[in-house]
């Protein structure tokens, strides 16, 4: 066998290197892709699980309220309980800040943390406040000090900082630094960050270290917490973290095997031709005594082998674009999780063996059917030249089979919050239809040569495909592949952008939107007063205004938080993008009305109560600056009347009406403004009247972002687009794969049919004649492959739309086929399989036509 | 239709491949060229055909000079005047039994099923227009060979050791459906081969060497 690889295979590789080296590079890039992004994404959640356990530290257990912060009493009743050792108390505070004198546009978000100096030293030793060379000893517990992490040094060189609260600025002087990492974060007395922010006697959490021996469940019991406020492990921050991405990540890598997906066919094809070409030379030797089983473990070995080099090159140079990416862009691939956050490369030997075995094992699966070909072709009948006998159609079973399996697997729920079945469905899907190619072949051209049988070129190019069918779906499989890969992502991201679009048109019924800050988590800390929200409405050119005020809530430890969304609900069907019909709500029930994830993740179905918001009220209740009536929201039930679909947020969502939420939470403040303008002044001038009138309140006109609800559609769908950008790369990539295995094809085929082209020469066919016939042969396999690539991409399409998305994102979209883009589509890959197929036809056809007649057959 | 060739020479490079070859088939002419292997019979066929290229001399159809011709002016010639019959048959192996058959009427744009029955019958292989290549033996493959070198009726037939693949006795029952039909059809026939027998059959032998062709 050794033997032979160095003579037989090896000189086919020296005759025909660019061809094996196409393999090897498809290989290559899909290892390399996949590798890449696995190691950028675990390097950057790597380093984002370090900032969170520098942030949290390491307690035994969290005391955090589902909803912004709670009652510091819980803290004295929580630190003299005999089983803990140390309780730390923390705010949270999400704000934005700038350099004082700065410019108010420029602010930036930051995190404000107010700890209790004496006790994070030994639980999160990260936030432990570092006083500078110059500062006083005592700037730790001093109020209007802050301590930055190295990041926020980074964006802040002042000495001196000023921090948003509400429209205010409040001024804070930086006295030295913490160590934690991550995104930016400021440290501050926790007594000076309640002042500050008018949070008096409130806490986001306290951080417990119990006694050795303690038991937490136990000690959970004892403690009898109020409503609203959760215990759990500090490893459910880290998990939250990577709950957040996963699906993202997952889709990342998902997307990047498909290029190894594309590899694999480009080793198929190879190879297919490979054996076809030495179809006569596998026949002598199996004359001269090399089984079958020989013939396959020899083409399987040529496939692996290509596997192992495209493999190991994949792996090198995935290292390298991990590398060069998470120099150049950070950990961030696009998807917003990981912004901030600067990870250093961790390699990984059990990722790379895993990835490596991914690349060789693809190859081997390309290298499986050409192996096979080789082991059954028949020595005498092969030696001929009259090759094989069409096949009995024996395979379409296991086509079909495969076909009805991915139908199958389509319909499971996802595993592990991942649509993995879904993603195998699409694989089935795509390896069944291809695999049916043959069938699909014969099917129609068997009904389709009566009506050429007259016609010589079409003749010709379509007896050829239907009785050398097996040979015409080599040739079209890397364009059916890459053609329905390339139609699905279509249909995929134009159903969700016309979604989207739909969704935009409902969700900004408004001329002009104000909102005090773009960050969802910085809710608390920058918002508008009800008294400006009044003003408003007294601005010239101002008809209407309508106020949402945005609130987290966080339901699950392990997952991210919820948005609770306080908004005038006049007429649901109207005022929200339902996804189905809006329900009528009980007497005595406030009507909530939930977005697609809610569903999902906490199971809050129409019709239902939905308990969990309830227990977020009470602590509401108790955090709110107004104390409403403690009855009134005590087991208010909150009945789902509907839901809809949100785009914006993909953890989930909570409307309600905003007369409702006032009354329960007693919370009057306000994020964001929508304003219907009477069009009698331009809308520069009604903003410049809107930051005039905030100046005049509290001096923080600069402070608020405005934007007209054009151009955040038209900032909204750019953005979409910059984020799919990545997928019409991944098209055009897959589909110029496609086209180099129909050149392959078609260039060893017609070197294979060099005596075919020299007879057609003896008959009269002129050369162009002849070059005809292999663009026709060309354009019919093409065309055939369009329509099986454009059928698999209609079918892997619906799988994405209706499966993938809603399964990873928690989101569903309306399917939008874009007929005429993918026409084009298809009718360019026709277009450049019968080109490709004529260029590769010119090298060989009607040269040596009398010299390729006296060759033996 | 009548082949005319005056002083005819072909050289690979350095070394001469025939020269001086002078020969005239008269239509409806049966000639036999026989020589040593390599003297050029089959190239000198190819000339005939306005397949290959020569280095001096002339080549004529019907009067028509061949080697003023472009390369598509000798196709469309060979389309419509030629027919060739080789040893190795030479049949498409995706086109059954008619559709090689029928090739060249196809060329000429003049389907006739009729036709290719009626040669199918002919050369003895009534019945099996439907099959493939792979179905039929040796000698059934050279007569499907004959049949389409016959079916659009040609002036000229050039047959390049029609029977060097096969048995004697299949042989001479291929020579028999060769001959009886380019008589039937008025044919000139140059038969290139090794084989006495078929040989024999000709109206003329012709002996091709290094130098020349001689009777």
């Amino acid at each position: 066998m050794r033997a032979l690889l160095q003579t037989f295979s090896w000189q086919e590789l020296r005759h025909h290197p660019w061809r094996s080296v196409a393999a090897v590079v498809a290989v290559m890039l899909g290892v390399a892709l996949a590798f890449s992004v696995h190691l950028i994404n675990n390097s950057a959640l790597s380093e984002f699980s370090q900032a969170v356990r520098a942030v949290n530290g390491q307690p035994d257990l969290e005391l955090r309220a589902v909803q912004g912060s709670f009652d510091e009493a819980l803290y004295a009743r929580v630190a003299n309980h005999p089983q803990v050792a140390m309780a730390s108390p923390v705010l949270e505070i999400s704000t934005y800040a700038l350099e004082e004198n700065g410019d108010k546009a420029q602010r930036q978000l930051l995190r404000i943390i107010g700890v209790d100096a004496l006790a994070v030293a030994s639980v999160a030793p990260g936030l432990m406040p570092l006083p500078g060379k110059d500062a006083d000893r005592m700037a730790l517990f001093a109020p209007g000090m802050v301590f930055l992490n190295p990041a926020a040094r980074r964006v802040f060189t002042s000495d001196r900082l000023q921090l948003q609260d509400g429209l205010q600025l409040r001024s804070v002087a930086v006295a030295g630094s913490v160590n934690a990492g991550g995104g930016p974060l400021a440290v501050m007395d926790i007594a000076g960050a309640q002042d500050l922010f008018g949070r008096g006697g409130q806490l986001s959490r306290i951080d417990v270290r119990l006694r050795a021996g303690a038991d937490t469940r136990g000690f959970i019991d004892t403690l009898r917490l109020p409503a609203g406020i959760t215990a759990s492990a500090p490893g459910d921050a880290a998990e939250r973290v990577s709950n957040l991405s996963r699906a993202y990540r997952v889709n990342l890598t998902v997307l990047a095997l498909v290029a190894l997906f594309t590899g694999a066919f480009l080793v198929f094809s190879v190879l297919s031709l490979s054996v076809a070409k030495r179809a006569q030379q596998f026949a002598l030797l199996g004359v001269l005594g090399l089984t079958g089983r020989e013939r396959l473990q020899l083409v399987l070995i040529e496939s692996l082998a290509l596997g192992g080099v495209g493999s190991l090159a994949g792996l090198l140079l995935g290292s390298g674009l991990a590398a060069l990416a998470l120099r150049l862009l950070g950990g961030d691939l696009g998807g917003g999780y990981f912004s901030g956050v600067a990870p250093t490369l961790q390699w990984s030997t059990g990722a790379a063996l895993a990835y490596g075995t991914l690349g060789v094992a693809a190859a081997g699966v390309g290298g499986w059917w050409p192996a096979r070909a080789a082991q059954k072709l028949p020595p005498a009948q092969t030696l001929k030249g009259l090759g094989l006998a069409p096949g009995a159609g024996t395979g379409r079973w296991l086509s079909l089979l495969l076909i009805a399996a991915g139908v199958g697997l389509a319909l499971l729920p996802p595993l592990f919050g991942i649509a993995l079945a879904a993603y195998i469905s699409v694989a089935l899907l795509l390896v069944g239809g291809i695999t049916a190619l043959p069938w699909l072949i014969s099917l129609l051209y068997d009904r389709l040569s009566p009506w050429v049988a007259h016609r010589l070129l079409p003749l010709l190019a379509v007896e050829r495909a239907r009785r050398v069918r097996e040979s015409a779906a080599v040739a079209v499989s890397g364009v059916v592949a890459s053609l329905s890969l390339a139609v699905a992502l279509t249909v995929m991201v134009a159903s969700f952008r016309g979604s989207v679009t739909s969704w935009l048109d409902v969700v900004l019924p408004a001329d002009l939107y104000v909102r005090s800050t773009l960050s969802a988590s910085a809710s608390d800390a920058a918002y508008f007063s009800p008294t400006f929200v009044q003003a408003l409405s007294g601005v010239p050119g101002v008809l209407r205004v309508s106020s949402l005020r945005t609130t987290p809530l966080l339901f699950d430890a392990g997952q991210p938080a919820v948005m609770l969304i306080s908004r005038p609900i006049g007429n649901p069907a109207k005022d929200l993008p339902l996804v189905g019909n809006a329900l009528p709500v009980p007497a005595g029930q406030v009507g909530i009305y939930v977005s697609e994830a809610m569903v999902d993740l906490y199971g809050a179905r129409p019709g239902s109560v939905f308990l969990p918001l309830s227990q977020a009220f009470s602590a509401f209740a108790k955090a709110s600056t107004t104390q409403p009536a403690t009855d009134l929201i005590a087991n208010q039930p909150f009945y789902v009347a509907g839901v809809w679909r949100d785009y914006a947020r993909q953890f989930g969502a909570i409307t309600l009406d905003q007369r409702d939420f006032e009354r329960l939470s007693g919370d009057t403040r306000v994020n964001d403004l929508a304003l219907w303008l009477d069009g009698q002044a331009p809308d520069a001038e009604v903003q410049q009247a809107i930051r005039r009138l905030a100046d005049q309140q509290s001096g923080g006109g600069a402070l608020l972002e405005m934007a007209s609800s054009r151009q955040i559609r038209s900032m909204s769908l750019k953005i979409f687009d910059r984020s799919f950008a990545v997928t019409y790369w991944l098209q055009g990539v897959a589909i110029a794969i496609g086209l180099f295995g129909v050149a392959a094809s078609f260039s060893a085929q017609v070197l294979a049919r060099r005596k075919e082209f020299g007879l057609l020469a003896h008959l009269g066919l002129t050369r162009r004649q002849i070059l005809t016939v292999v663009a026709g042969e060309g354009a019919a396999w093409t065309v055939i492959g369009a329509f099986a690539g454009l059928a698999l991409g209609l079918a892997v399409s619906t799988v994405l739309v209706f499966v993938v998305n809603p399964q990873s994102f928690h989101w569903t979209m309306d399917l939008q086929v874009p007929w005429v883009r993918l026409g084009l589509l298809c009718a360019s890959v026709v277009l450049a399989g019968t080109l490709t197929a004529w260029l590769a036809g010119r090298a060989a056809a009607g040269r040596d036509a009398v010299l390729a007649v006296k060759e033996d057959w | 239709m009548s082949l005319q060739i005056r002083n005819l020479g072909k050289r690979y490079g350095e070394t001469a491949v025939f020269s001086q070859v002078t020969l005239s088939v008269a239509p409806g002419e049966f000639v036999a060229i026989v020589g040593e292997s390599g003297v050029g019979k089959s190239t000198l066929l190819n000339c005939m055909a306005g397949l290959d290229s020569w280095d001096e001399g002339s080549v004529s159809l019907n009067g028509a000079d061949l080697g003023t011709m472009g390369d598509d002016q000798r196709a469309l010639l060979r389309r419509r005047h030629v027919g060739f019959v080789f040893q190795a048959f030479h049949v498409l192996p995706h086109l059954d039994v008619a559709q090689n058959v029928a090739l060249p009427l196809l060329l000429l744009n003049q389907p006739d099923d009729a036709r290719v029955e009626a040669l199918l019958q002919a050369v003895g292989l009534e019945g099996l227009g439907k099959r493939l290549p792979q179905q039929l033996s040796g000698g059934q493959l050279q007569r499907v060979a004959i049949a389409r070198a016959l079916v659009h009726r040609p002036g000229l037939l050039l047959a390049d050791e029609p029977t060097g693949n096969l048995d004697p006795t299949t042989a001479a029952k291929v020579m028999d459906a060769l001959i009886a039909q380019t008589r039937e059809h008025g044919a000139a026939l140059v038969l290139v081969t090794h084989s006495s027998a078929a040989a024999a059959r000709a109206d003329r032998v012709l002996h091709l060497s290094s130098t020349g062709i001689s009777a």
